[in-house]
């Protein structure tokens, strides 16, 4: 009888350990190239990779080919960023960061806060130590020790007038509540980047903010608009666009002059913008949306894919764009006389 | 019991002198009975019911009943209107598309509230806004079919994501669908899916199909109309097979009275059969259609046996009543001994749980145990009251130019057949059967369980049908080839991260089982609406683990899209395949139990099958797991009324062993053709070998006796084949007939059994003239 009792629980504990790392590790799956994925990049136009649902990792040296590698998460990862050939970083939902140190092969888990029940969305770092991490309901991570800790920071100054009086009062009347409010009074911060010594936040309610100290302090812009932005540039002249919802663009020149709404002739959410090395700009979106500018984002041409699947991310590889999408990868040639294939 | 045993022809012999005595009162019966069943017969129904078609013991069929009620909803009609020239934006097509909708709404039995095409108020697009959502009907109210009313169209179909849906891809086609209502509200009836298919036919095709507009239309009821028309054609067939047999039987007999005797009386077994199902309250269905003929030939080839006896009884200056009362007596025991096998071998077919094939059994047992009587019983009472002509009687007796030259040319063939019962020509034969036989084995087991083909089984794939459901599924992103894997969980799952990020990761999984096209589920379909919460931001496409967020993302998905149930307790996760051949079932079916193997728990379990092609799976199963006890039912039927009535193993052996030869063939012949083992094959193989045993029970019933009066198996054999060699070939030329007008039939299966079956009767045959001497030859020692 007792023999039986601790067969069993080995068997229990056998059990415990290998549910456990069902849940944590990512599972190698052939269409993992062709499921959601949300954000790809270049490494120094060597590499690529791209992530996405269910801790879908991928690298490739050519774009074509795609080899998934094992990440111990399973959540979502919405954005990856490389500080260099060998480290780099991913972000996703439960607050999930993931660092590599060997150009994407391995990866470990760095930070995770499920109780929080919100997505990280982007992520930026000015070297390899000191990073910021940013996500939904304006959740706001930073380190200073290449991700070893992350501290959280409450940006008030994206809280509207009206709702920084009211958490005030509340912050005397009931604790508990002014903190519960907080986890979900700012807007999300849908994307963070890192331009020299600027950095730029973009996101809902028409976010766009500056910042010269990596997000310590931040200048809001003037607002253009009130929905949610998405992606922001600088462009090869040093001009600003930014792209968002509804087929949103606007353009400021040399970072002083007002922003300039472009016309785009598409309703469509605008997701990523992608420069070519020959002066093109691409504006990816919903719905198979292209937008194609030869003149530095004054103005664009609609080019719809075909397949109707939502451009997600992309990145200029090779002289096309590598796109991801709801379907996975995506190789879109657009050759110069506006004639894609 | 054994065959001339002399307390058996005694036997027969009393009951001979009764019924003779007696023959205008049984003749009497006989006629009261006809008319009777007659009328009865006249009221029988084409019944195609779908239940029929499944096992419904099966666990996948308990599960698919279990919860019809909920994601039944297989009902549906689509109707794609197409526009050959280039897109459907243009005046006349909009026109046509609306005239369909219109008239597809008042055909009675259609679900009014499901019907759904672009000019349904319920196609909606929805955009996201700066401030939430907005949208509108795709065809808006006042809409104009000119150029600026069009191009608002098509803006608000891309909008709308129906395309693939409610429009083809390549916008050439727009869609109207509608499910149909179980019981027709004007009559209060249960819907008649034949009639519905009719008025699709007539209000809709003919209508509307003009010029370059083309109205295509799948759906399981008009399936069954257009099953049901091809099944009727097979009335046709019947005829030519009356035809034919009338010829061949005059051919035999040359005697206009002699042929049309066994016919009319096959006909009245025909007549009683279908009378005795309609009294019993079953119906038609495509597949028992078939056995009308069956019962036929059967009825033909035992009274060619009949009229032979009399035929050369008369030729020996018999009365035909002294020849009808001797072929009688000489017929009842063997005839009887093969018609009930025949019977026996049909009633094992009960065994499987698969309703059609149960109503074939009954129907073709019925039909055969009628043929005792029409044609063992009534016909020799006929016989006995006609006077063969004498022109007959004399050229049966003595014309040198017909029957003489024919049968001392027939001698010479018999004499040059009987050498197969000697161990020379024996041996030859045997290696050569050995042969085939091993080759036949082999690649018999090659042999594909379930439908190999695409588009519907039972319809050819040129057929309308079939070339619809390919343009539809070509043109749209709808397959008509889905299983559905039903998760049971418990009430509110649906608002339970932990269980629906389970439900997601099987559907993952299988989404990455080879075979499986795509698929969708609550779950996959919550991440998506948790996006458009968020501005259609793709990076929020995930389950969220907020249970109100979770919540809201389902609320939006109503029960009627048939994701959920009403309690969300159970949800199926539907399985969209590439084909539904046997192998893509067989993995995809695998992968399922391994995967709910290791996901399911305490809370949850994922369930097999729905949907059209888990009813395909759970069919394939049982006809899988029926084949080897149909087979030793059939068999041990077969082995046992052969031991009873020849009382000898080696006999037994003879007639058995050339049979099971033939039913190997029969499958290495399947293999070849690319027919699979399915629900309508199944079956003939049992029907094929209950038939095929009457060759060699005739032969042998002569042989055995002359055997056990000392014979040599020669000599045996070469009596065998003068009595009775001519008519066994005549019977199983009009088996073969009967059923190879099934070959043109529009149905397929009904050509994949006519050409199992022909195979079956002609190549039984051979065996029994052929490898059944050549086995006696060397069981039986000659006695010299």
């Amino acid at each position: 009888m007792l023999r039986i009792l601790i067969v069993c629980l080995g068997c229990f504990l056998g059990g415990a350990v290998n549910a456990n790392d069902a849940i944590t590790s990512s599972m190698l799956a052939p269409l993992a190239e062709k499921s959601l994925l949300l954000d790809i990049t270049s490494i120094q136009q060597k590499k690529l990779v791209a992530v996405g649902e269910r801790g879908h990792v991928l690298l490739s040296v050519d774009g074509n080919n795609w080899q998934q590698v094992s990440v111990p998460t399973q959540e979502t990862l919405t954005s990856v960023f490389f500080i260099n050939n060998l480290v780099g970083w991913a972000v996703g939902h439960n607050s999930t960061i993931l660092k590599t140190t060997n150009g994407g092969n391995n990866w470990h888990l760095q930070y995770s806060n499920p109780s929080l029940q919100k997505p990280l969305l982007d992520i930026v770092f000015k070297d390899p130590f000191h990073g910021v991490a940013v996500g939904a309901y304006g959740q706001f991570l930073r380190t200073i020790d290449g991700g070893k800790t992350w501290l959280s920071e409450f940006h008030e100054e994206f809280l509207l007038e009206e709702d920084k009086a009211f958490l005030d009062e509340l912050k005397v009347d009931d604790e508990e509540a002014y903190f519960d409010e907080r986890e979900s009074i700012l807007p999300h911060f849908n994307r963070i980047i890192s331009d020299g010594r600027t950095t730029y936040l973009v996101g809902e309610i028409g976010l766009i903010a500056k910042s010269n100290d990596l997000g310590l302090t931040w200048t809001k812009f003037d607002e253009i608009y009130r929905g949610s932005f998405f992606d922001l540039s600088r462009t090869h002249e040093g001009n600003l666009v930014v792209a968002g919802l509804r087929g949103h663009v606007f353009r400021s020149l040399k970072n002083g002059t007002p922003w300039q709404e472009s016309k785009t002739d598409t309703t469509s959410l605008l997701n990523s913008i992608v420069l070519s090395d020959e002066g093109r700009i691409f504006i990816l979106g919903n719905n198979g949306v292209i937008l194609e500018s030869h003149d530095d984002g004054h103005s664009f041409v609609l080019k719809m894919q075909p397949d109707g699947k939502s451009l997600i991310a992309g990145v200029w590889f090779n002289n096309r764009i590598v796109a991801v999408s709801d379907v996975g990868i995506k190789n879109i040639f657009m050759n110069s006389s506006g004639f894609n294939y | 019991m054994a065959i001339n045993s002399s307390s058996n022809n005694h036997s027969s012999k009393s009951t001979q002198n009764v019924l003779f005595k007696m023959r205008s009162f049984v003749l009497f019966l006989f006629a009261v009975i006809t008319a009777f069943l007659l009328y009865q017969a006249s009221q029988i129904k084409l019944d195609a019911s779908f239940t029929k078609n499944i096992p419904l013991q099966h666990s996948y069929m308990k599960t698919y009943l279990k919860h019809q009620e909920n994601f039944g909803g297989a009902n549906n009609i689509l109707i794609s209107v197409c526009d050959s020239e280039g897109d459907i934006f243009n005046e006349s097509f909009f026109n046509t598309l609306k005239g369909v909708h219109d008239q597809l709404f008042f055909i009675p039995g259609i679900d009014r509230t499901q019907v759904k095409s672009l000019f349904s108020p319920s196609t909606r697009f929805v955009e996201i806004v700066e401030d939430g959502f907005a949208g509108g009907p795709v065809i808006p109210a006042n809409f104009t079919a000119n150029k600026a009313g069009l191009n608002i169209v098509k803006g608000n179909i891309e909008k709308a994501g129906i395309v693939g849906r409610i429009v083809s891809d390549d916008y050439s086609c727009a869609m109207v669908n509608a499910s149909l209502m179980e019981v027709n509200p004007e009559t209060g009836e249960k819907l008649d899916s034949i009639s519905i298919a009719e008025q699709l036919e007539t209000q809709i095709r003919a209508k509307f199909e003009k010029n370059n507009i083309s109205i295509h239309i799948i759906g399981f009821a008009k399936m069954v109309g257009d099953v049901a028309n091809g099944a009727k054609s097979v009335v046709t067939f019947f005829g030519i097979a009356i035809a034919i047999t009338a010829i061949m039987v005059y051919f035999f007999c040359r005697s206009v009275k002699l042929t049309i005797l066994p016919i009319a009386c096959s006909f009245v077994a025909v007549v009683w059969q279908m009378g005795m199902l309609s009294t019993l309250g079953y119906g038609l269905d495509p597949m028992s259609i078939l056995i009308p003929f069956l019962i036929f030939a059967i009825g033909v080839s035992h009274g060619v046996q009949m009229i032979n006896s009399v035929k050369k009884l008369v030729s020996k200056g018999k009365t035909s009543l002294e020849a009808a009362q001797i072929s009688f007596a000489a017929l009842l025991i063997p005839g009887g001994i093969a018609l009930l096998s025949d019977t026996v071998g049909f009633l094992t077919l009960l065994s499987i749980d698969i309703g059609i094939i149960r109503e074939l059994a009954i129907a073709a047992s019925l039909g055969v145990a009628m043929i005792i009587l029409t044609n063992l019983v009534l016909l020799p009472l006929l016989v006995s009251l006609i006077r063969i002509s004498p022109t007959v009687e004399k050229k049966v007796k003595s014309s040198p130019k017909n029957y003489g030259v024919q049968d001392t040319s027939k001698k010479t063939i018999w004499d040059f057949i009987a050498n197969f019962a000697t161990k020379g020509p024996a041996s030859f034969i045997l290696i050569f059967t050995s042969f085939l036989f091993i080759f036949g084995y082999i690649n018999s087991q090659n042999m594909k369980i379930g439908e190999l083909h695409a588009g519907a089984p039972a319809l050819h794939e040129t057929s309308r049908y079939n070339q619809d459901t390919f343009l539809i599924t070509n043109r749209y992103a709808i397959s008509v080839d889905y299983m559905s894997v039903i998760v049971e969980t418990t009430p509110d799952a649906c608002t339970q991260y932990k269980i629906m990020n389970v439900i997601d990761q099987f559907q993952w999984r299988m989404e990455n089982v080879p075979g499986v096209q795509s698929a969708i589920s609550l779950a996959s379909v919550a991440k998506i609406v948790n996006a458009g919460y968020n501005e259609g931001n793709a990076k929020w496409r995930v389950l969220s683990k907020n249970q109100q967020t979770l919540v809201q993302s389902i609320a939006r998905v109503p029960s009627s899209s048939g994701l959920l149930n009403n309690n969300c307790s159970a949800m199926p996760v539907i399985l969209f395949l590439d084909d539904h051949k046997a192998e893509t079932i067989n993995r995809v079916v695998d992968a399922v139990k391994l995967n709910a193997s290791e996901l399911n728990n305490e809370e949850l379990t994922f369930n097999l099958a729905s949907g059209p092609v888990g009813v395909m799976a759970a069919t394939n199963e049982a006809v899988k797991e029926a084949q080897l006890p149909m087979m030793l039912y059939v068999y041990g039927a077969v082995i046992i009324l052969c031991l009873l009535s020849f009382r000898s193993i080696k006999a037994t052996i003879s007639v058995v062993v050339p049979l099971y030869i033939v039913s190997i063939l029969a499958q290495w012949l399947m293999t070849a053709l690319d027919i699979g083992l399915t629900v309508s094959t199944l079956p003939v193989i049992a029907l094929g070998v209950g038939i095929g045993v009457d060759y060699g029970i005739y032969i042998l019933s002569t042989m055995n006796e002359k055997l056990k009066n000392g014979a040599t198996v020669k000599a045996a054999y070469h009596a065998a084949l003068t009595e009775r060699g001519s008519a066994v070939i005549i019977t199983g030329i009009t088996l073969a007939i009967g059923v190879s007008t099934w070959l043109f039939s529009d149905l397929k299966f009904q050509v994949d059994m006519g050409i199992v079956l022909t195979f079956m009767f002609l190549v039984n045959m051979f065996a029994a003239v052929v490898i059944l001497p050549a086995i006696a030859a060397f069981l039986w020692k000659d006695k010299k």
